[in-house]
């Protein structure tokens, strides 16, 4: 498998505020304090506590939050201006794929990824069936999403992000509500990816395998290094 | 979630004439059933029971000639029983039983033709037969994408909705507070509420809704083609 050249992600002093609650400024929180990343190794995973701000930092880069001051682009697309065309280029898988699968059956979730194409409608179910197979997910085209187990679910929902083939690929705690036998397969599916990732996780063993590590911490990046260091600093700053 | 059965049926993959028809040959036999059991205040009671009466039993046998099971015409009859059951009381003691029968016949006939419809044809069709709908309105600004999309929104939300009155409804019970109505029905709304917010980052996730381009790629070898 030939892997792309590597992305450019660029945070430039990007930082994210809740408006404030009245003119005088008064009741502004900060989400995530301006902070200046360039992101070009192809696995990076974001560690941290829950509320630490890890969720909006993943979500600044397609655009999904935009910053309140600074800028972030993507290969040179700006997520404030360019959005649809960074949406394109960054795939984005939730926590929850229930939240993430919009059609009732597999096949039919993947199609909808497609539509974006303008393939014929053939054309789309057969590109739709390759993308399950190509997961070993082609058994379940056709069962309801409630049907699925929940590593199941997080697969078809990883499949239908690919099926437009995302140059980056973000992934919000994708293990979370997976139990150990299914974070196991996520783990293995996603470092078979030729995608760059950048991951969300608490799951130390998944961090460990990516080339850097950021550690998010109180609204900002508290950590940043490769995994085994930034690993151990996680560790012992939980005590 | 659980609690996800929908007054809607799902599609049942087959290949029964119904599976085989074209999506407009199936619309336009729902409008005629639609059509002949909700006309029948237009003729004598007689005719409209005689004529709705038929078209029940011909709607249950093209339920199995489309090859689904009992069970998918129970369910769609049970989740309407109570409302069938006052509607019905409430013609019978107004109108008298003839009218009653044809009422609930008329409804009950009307819900298992659109149960044979979305059972027999896949979502992704509808999609298409409804985007075709709209595109003559293009012209005036209407998206037939977005439209489609919208109504794949409206149905995929309905077992969730379905799902969270039943989990909500379980976790009031389990506090003791099943007579409370505002314990029975807040929480459903607040996840219905965080449901639509999350559907809709998923939806700008993954670039729905916006504009299209004439073919994929972004310089990344494809994974699956």
């Amino acid at each position: 498998m030939s892997f792309p050249a590597n992305e450019s992600i660029v945070l430039a002093d990007a930082g994210v505020q809740i408006a404030p609650l009245d003119a005088s400024g008064a009741g502004a929180k900060t989400i995530l304090r301006p902070l200046s990343l360039e992101l070009t190794e192809r696995r990076i995973a974001v560690i941290g506590a829950n509320g630490s701000g890890k969720s909006t930092l993943l979500r600044l880069l397609n655009g999904l939050v935009l910053p309140t001051s600074g800028t972030v682009r993507i290969n040179g697309l700006d997520t404030q201006t360019q959005g649809a065309a960074v949406r394109r280029l960054v795939g984005f898988v939730f926590t929850d794929p229930l939240s993430q699968l919009i059609m009732p059956t597999p096949v039919e979730d993947v199609e909808l990824s497609l539509r974006r194409l303008k393939l014929s409608k053939r054309e789309r179910r057969d590109a739709a069936m390759s993308v399950l197979s190509s997961y070993g997910l082609d058994h379940l085209a056709h069962s309801s999403i409630y049907e699925l187990s929940g590593g199941e679910r997080q697969l078809v929902a990883l499949a239908s992000v690919l099926a437009v083939d995302p140059g980056i690929l973000v992934l919000d705690e994708p293990s979370t509500l997976l139990d150990l036998r299914n974070t196991k397969l996520l783990r293995e599916r996603l470092t078979a990816l030729p995608q760059q990732l950048i991951i969300s996780t608490h799951d130390l063993a998944l961090a460990l395998m990516c080339e850097r590590v950021l550690v998010v911490d109180d609204a900002g990046i508290a950590f940043d290094g490769g995994p085994h260091e930034a690993v151990g600093w996680y560790r012992e700053s939980v005590g | 979630m659980r609690g996800h059965a929908s007054l809607i049926a799902g599609y049942v993959p087959g290949t029964s004439i119904f599976h085989r028809m074209l999506l407009w040959r199936k619309a336009v036999l729902l409008l005629l059933v639609a059509v002949l059991v909700l006309s029948f205040p237009a003729f004598p009671v007689w005719v409209g029971t005689i004529v709705t009466s038929v078209v029940l039993v011909a709607v249950v046998l093209a339920h199995f000639m489309a090859r689904l099971p009992w069970s998918r015409l129970w369910r769609a009859v049970r989740l309407m029983l109570i409302f069938l059951l006052l509607i019905g009381v409430y013609q019978w003691w107004q109108f008298g039983p003839a009218t009653a029968w044809t009422v609930i016949a008329a409804i009950v006939a009307t819900v298992v033709a659109s149960n044979i419809l979305t059972s027999t044809t896949a979502i992704d069709e509808l999609l298409d037969g409804l985007g075709a709908l709209i595109r003559p309105l293009e012209r005036f600004g209407a998206d037939p994408e977005r439209f489609s999309l919208t109504v794949a929104l409206m149905l995929r939300s309905i077992p969730f909705i379905l799902g969270a009155f039943s989990d909500v409804k379980d976790a009031a019970r389990a506090r003791g507070l099943e007579r409370n109505l505002l314990a029975r029905s807040l929480p459903v709304v607040i996840a219905t509420v965080g449901y639509a917010r999350a559907t809709g980052e998923a939806l700008a996730a993954r670039g729905l809704g916006e504009a299209c381009e004439p073919s994929g790629g972004n310089g990344v070898e494809p994974l699956a083609r």
